[in-house]
This record gives C-alpha cells, structure tokens and sequence, in this order.
C-alpha cells in the first residue's frame, strides 16, 4: 500500500516534472525497492550441504526428500539460526571432492581421521558414533578377524573401512580382497549376491538393512569412529561452532529432540518389520480371493438363474404338452366317437332303408305272380317297372352302403373255402335270362381248375356277376364267354364279350367310382358306377387283381386273378 | 298236415308280407311282435318251424334264439333268422347263437316259400338259392 501509494505520488512528480533523468532515478528506485522485497525474505546463511544414501544417518526417501539423523539435526539447527540449507544428493566419495573444490559448505556424515582432518574443517562434538560391522551371508560362520583371511569383503569406496580393511590385511598378513561398492546398499547386496563374502558397514547401517539382504551380523567388529559434519579446510568455522552449541546442548538432556532423532531413525526399521513382499502377498491374496468370491457368486447367481429359466421352460413345455395331450385325446375322442356315429349311421341306415324295399320288392313279385289276383297286360308292364326301380334302388343303396365301408375302412371279407363250381354255375343261371333276352350266346369253357377257393363266397360272387352283368349290358349282338383256369397258382376268370368296347381314354378311369362309360342326362345304359370300384377293391382285398382289354366295336376282357393259397392272414379290410 | 311256422317280426308290413307269401305257400303261420310273446306263443303251440328277425324290440333276435335252445321242449324246432345285408357279422353271429340257417332282407318273394321248405326239410346251415 505503502508503495503503490508511493508509486503514484512519484508518478504525479515525474509528470509534473517531466524530466527524463528524474525518471530513470524513479526508477531504478522502484527496482530497488522491488529487489529488496525479494531479498529481504533471504536468510543471513544458504548452506549447500551434501548428503549420501546412508540410511539411517543420512539418505533421501522414494520421493527424493532427504531423511536421516544428520539431515533432521540440521534441519533443527536450522531452524533455530534461521539458516536455509540446500541438501545436493549425490554418493558419498563424491561429496567429498565437491567438499574439497568448495562447492559444498557441508558433507554430513564424514568420519574424523586425523588424516581428514588435514583436508577438512571438523566441529568438535560428535553428531554419532559409529563403527565398523562385519556381516556375512546367514549361517557364514566367521567371529574374528583371522576369519577374514582368503575372503572378499566388500565395502565403500573411499571409505575408512576400505581403507582400514587394505591395512589390516597388511598389519596382520591377512588376504583380503577388497571389493568396493558406491553405496552402503551396494556394499550389502554384493555379499547378498556372491560377488563378496562379507560385507564392512557402519554399524548403523548394516544393523538396520542387513535382515533385507538376507545378511546377519558377525561378531567382527573394529574401529569405532565419530561422525561429524564436515567443511571445507578453513572455511564456515562459525557454522561449525554453532552446530556444536547445539549438539552440546542437546547431548546434555535425554528428552530433547536429538534424543528424539535418534529414537525415530534407529527404531524405524521395526516398524517395517514386515517384508513387503509379504504385504504385497497378502493384499493380492485377499484380492484373489474377493474375486474368487464374487465370481463364484456370480456365477452361481447365473447357474442359479439359468436353472430357473430352464425350470420355467421346462414346466412351460410340460404344460404345453399336456394341453397337446388333452387337444389330442379330445380329438381321438371326437374321431372316436364320430366313427361310432358312423358305424351306428350305417348300421342303421342300411336296416332303415331295406324295410321299405322288402315290401316294395316283395308285394310287387307277389303281385305280379298274380296271387291276390289276375293281371291285365298294362297292369303286369307297370308292376314289372316298379319291381325293376326296386331292384335297382337296392343295388344302388347296397353299392353306396359297400362305398361307405371301405371308406371307413370297414369293409369285411369273410374268407372260407368254397368250391367253385356251384358258383360259377350259380351266377350263369342268374344271368343266362338277361343274355337270352338280348339274344346273346352264353357260353362256358373249362380247363384244369382247382375244386376248391378260398374266398368270401358273397363277395366273389358278387364281383362276378357285376362283370357279367357288364358283359351282357354293354353286348348287343354275339357271345359272352366266361373260361377259367389255374395257372401258376393262381385262379384265372376270363369274361370276354363282342360288345361295343371301352374307348382308351376311359380305360385308366374305368375302376374310379362313379365312372360310366357314357355320363349325363340322357344315359342309355344304368348303372350306378360303382361297381367296378368295389370289384376291384373286393378282388385286391382277397389277394388278387382285375385287368382290362378292350378295343372299341370288338368287345372286352375282363382278367379276374385270384391266389389260391392267399396269405397266412388275408386282407379284412383296406388297410392291405 | 300243414306245416307251423312261428314268425316272430315287429315290422307289421314285413309281417304281412311274409304271412301272405307262406300262407299262399300252405303253412299256418303264427305271429307275434316280440321275443317273449314269441316264446310263449311256441310253448302254447308247438311249432314246426320259428322265423325270426334279428331286429326286435326288447329282448333282441339273439337272446331270443339262445333262449330257445335252452327251452328244452323247444330246443329241437329249426330256427331261421331274417338278417340284414350291411350287417357283416349278423350271419355268423345268427348262426353262432343256435340258427339253423338265415334269410337275407329284402327277401325274394319268389324264393322265399322254397327256402322254408327246404330248411324244414334238412339241416343245412347254408341258404339254398
């Protein structure tokens, strides 16, 4: 405030002046101000001070911040004088030539030698005692000093105990290979490695990190030294007798913070008592084991859900099938029950329609024999048409009944052994008056033929006067001949006729039902068109077959085979 | 001596019919409308012959023609059954349950009287044509 007000008075002067040498005055005044406000805050004293990585006297943490007895008693000197230290890290022998070429102010942790003494300024109070201590590989038995001998014992480089090693060996005739190292570390993991046998550290030093390198201490132990900080020859003296103000001071009491230092630096090690490793283990087995975990209960959760969702569609489909189940055993019945329906329709119809014809069949032929009474000539005429219709309406009804059956599958063949002969002759005196009539000849041939059949008598008979009937119906001058024979064995019937012939379209359809050689309103020939169907259908359900050959204006054949040994079990029904 | 027939049908036209036809043919026909009254009808008068139809009301044509068989004054008595075309199992069933032969329906009235006779006179199961 002061000098911002400062400024603007000045810079109403400079205006108002408006000279040039005055500005220039002004301002140099304003950066020397300024410069102050930066210098002021400077401390009397910046002290470079060099430190090494020598846990725990003096060294620097994983982020570079310089730890240790040295470096914490300093920093509390420091403080009380007001000094600003400046810590430059580096390895130990270096930080002693930078000591000697003066671009250090202080080393800490040097040991006092008389020879160093020479070299460097020493204060007079120890910061720490120390001395030299033997480690070897766990289980390396070596206790004095002739142990040594034939060993290579490693230690720092330019160090009091390189240097204190190379005379022994000399002093006492003993062999010692000295293998140096550029840290304390170092020093440890050469032994830890093989590359040394044993391992010379401070005391300090090596009590605290040997356990990591897998070292113990040895009973070899010498030259005890004091550790100072140290400055160059002639130079810093009053830092030096302050610092041991301080060290006198502190030393005198057991509670003060050199005390302190002390406890936390040579007693931290413990804490850590546990390997890392084997924190790091622990933390990664518990993670392992909280993944197992969880992925064991995810996936569990998922079996879980899966089961379930198999579960419900299990039972989904146990449902549906039982609505399948129930659908179908429905419809079987319904299927079941119609086929009763069907069978009870027939039965009943069959009965239903027949009663009528008996009378109208059986009063028409009592008429016409004129039992109740004579009969004019248009009287007979009109009573033969009726009879005629009946007759005919009785074929059609059994025709359409034996269509129904073997529709429904219900069609039964009744097979027996018959003899053939009575049949044959049967069904020629049927039909010999229709033939008489149109003037047809009617004649029989015989050759070798088996006495008995096995056939259903009605049914063949049946057949057998439906081709006939044909024959004759379909005849209008000539002859009809029926001839059969064995052959092969098999029962052969040939009806052949000089009738008016079947034309080749209607050859293939000729055993369809409903087929008639001649369809329409004005039909010269009746017939229900039904026959040939059931023939043929009847002859297949005993074994046998119908064939045809015709040329029309010169007559037809009809070829009936029959087994005569039919099959263990013979069609009964259609399902042949 | 004329020749008894018992016939045994429910259908009065069908009765008529065949009435007429073996009247005209010289037996003496006795009717009646059902299997009980037919069984009791034959008992009262000893019949030579018993016509009967499969289909009746009330005890069917094949109970009655058992219970005949087991009536022993009438065991001996030929038993024809009129039977029906479309019923397959009819014949075998008719003859299974003690007739001696059958008639089918409609019956031909010009062989009906002969067929009667020819069954009075034999045994045969088959129907003579």
């Amino acid at each position: 405030m002061r000098k911002g007000s400062k400024r603007c008075f000045f810079m109403d002067y400079i205006r108002s002046r408006g000279e040039e040498i005055d500005r220039i005055l002004l301002y140099a005044f304003l950066i020397f101000t300024f410069a102050l406000f930066i210098i002021v805050p400077f401390h009397a004293k910046t002290l470079k001070v060099g430190i090494a990585q020598n846990k725990p006297k003096v060294y620097w943490d994983e982020q570079g911040n310089p730890s240790g007895i040295f470096v914490d008693i300093l920093d509390y000197i420091a403080e009380q004088e007001d000094w600003e230290i400046e810590y430059q890290k580096a390895a130990w022998d270096e930080n002693l030539q930078l000591l000697e070429s003066n671009q250090l102010d202080l080393v800490a942790d040097v040991a006092f030698t008389t020879d160093r003494d020479k070299i460097y300024e020493f204060h007079q109070i120890p910061v720490l005692f120390s001395w030299t201590q033997i480690f070897a590989r766990k289980g390396f038995q070596i206790s004095r000093l002739d142990d040594l001998n034939g060993l290579r014992v490693a230690a720092l480089k330019n160090s009091v105990q390189a240097s204190l090693l190379q005379e022994m060996g000399k002093g006492l005739h003993l062999d010692i290979t000295v293998v140096t190292a550029t840290s304390f570390d170092e020093v440890l993991a050469l032994v830890r490695d093989n590359k040394a046998d044993a391992a010379a550290t401070n005391y300090h030093f090596g009590k605290l990190n040997a356990r990591r390198y897998n070292l113990e201490e040895t009973d070899i132990l010498f030259e005890p030294s004091s550790l100072h900080f140290a400055a160059p020859k002639g130079r810093h003296i009053d830092i030096l007798k302050t610092i041991d103000k301080h060290l006198a001071d502190q030393k005198r009491r057991p509670d003060t913070q050199y005390y302190r230092i002390l406890k936390k630096h040579t007693s931290e090690e413990h804490e850590h008592g546990i390997p890392i490793w084997l924190i790091w283990g622990s933390l990664a087995l518990i993670s392992v084991t909280i993944l197992l975990l969880v992925t064991v209960i995810i996936f569990r959760h998922q079996v879980h859900k899966r089961t379930a969702e198999l579960k419900r569609a299990n039972q989904d489909m146990e449902k549906r099938i039982e609505e399948r189940t129930e659908e179908l055993s429905l419809a079987m019945h319904k299927a079941q029950v119609a086929d009763m329906l069907k069978s009870a329709f027939l039965a009943t119809m069959s009965h239903e329609l027949r009663t009528p014809l008996n009378s109208v069949i059986g009063f028409t032929g009592i008429l016409l024999r004129q039992m109740p009474g004579p009969l004019n000539d248009e009287q007979k005429k009109m009573l033969s048409i009726v009879q005629n219709s009946a007759r005919h309406l009785l074929s059609l009804i059994n025709d359409v009944l034996d269509i129904s059956k073997i529709e429904a599958g219900e069609l039964e063949l009744h097979m027996k052994e018959i003899e053939l002969v009575p049949i044959i002759e049967d069904v020629f005196a049927l039909i010999n008056p229709q033939a008489e009539e149109k003037g047809l000849e009617l004649n029989l041939r015989v050759s070798d033929h088996p006495r008995f059949i096995i056939v259903d008598e009605r049914r063949f008979e049946q057949v057998l006067i439906n081709l006939m009937g044909n024959a004759v119906k379909f005849t209008f001058q000539g002859k009809i001949t029926l001839s059969y024979y064995a052959e092969n064995n098999f029962l052969i019937l040939r009806i052949e006729d000089t009738g008016i012939g079947i034309p080749n379209e209607m050859l293939s359809k000729l055993f369809q039902p409903f087929m008639q050689v001649d369809m329409g309103i004005d039909r010269k020939f009746e017939g229900t068109g039904l026959g040939l169907f059931i023939s043929r259908k009847i002859i297949e359900m005993m074994g046998g077959s119908i064939e045809v050959q015709s040329e029309p204006a010169k007559g037809s054949c009809f070829t009936i085979k029959l087994p005569l040994s039919p099959q263990e079990t013979p069609c009964e029904n259609e399902s042949c | 001596m004329r020749k008894r027939v018992l016939l045994i049908e429910d259908n009065p036209e069908n009765f008529f019919l065949m009435q007429y036809l073996l009247e005209k043919g010289g037996f003496q026909v006795m009717g009646a409308d059902n299997g009980w009254l037919g069984i009791e009808m034959a008992l009262f008068n000893i019949p030579d012959i018993i016509l009967l139809d499969i289909q009746l009301p009330g005890m069917d044509g094949y109970s009655v023609m058992r219970r005949l068989r087991s009536t022993p004054e009438l065991a001996k008595i030929p038993i024809v059954a009129v039977t029906s075309y479309a019923m397959a199992g009819n014949r075998e069933l008719a003859l299974q349950n003690g007739a001696n032969g059958y008639i089918e329906k409609p019956i031909d009235p010009d062989a009906f009287t002969g067929q009667i006779e020819a069954f009075l006179n034999s045994s045969n199961t088959e129907v003579p044509k």
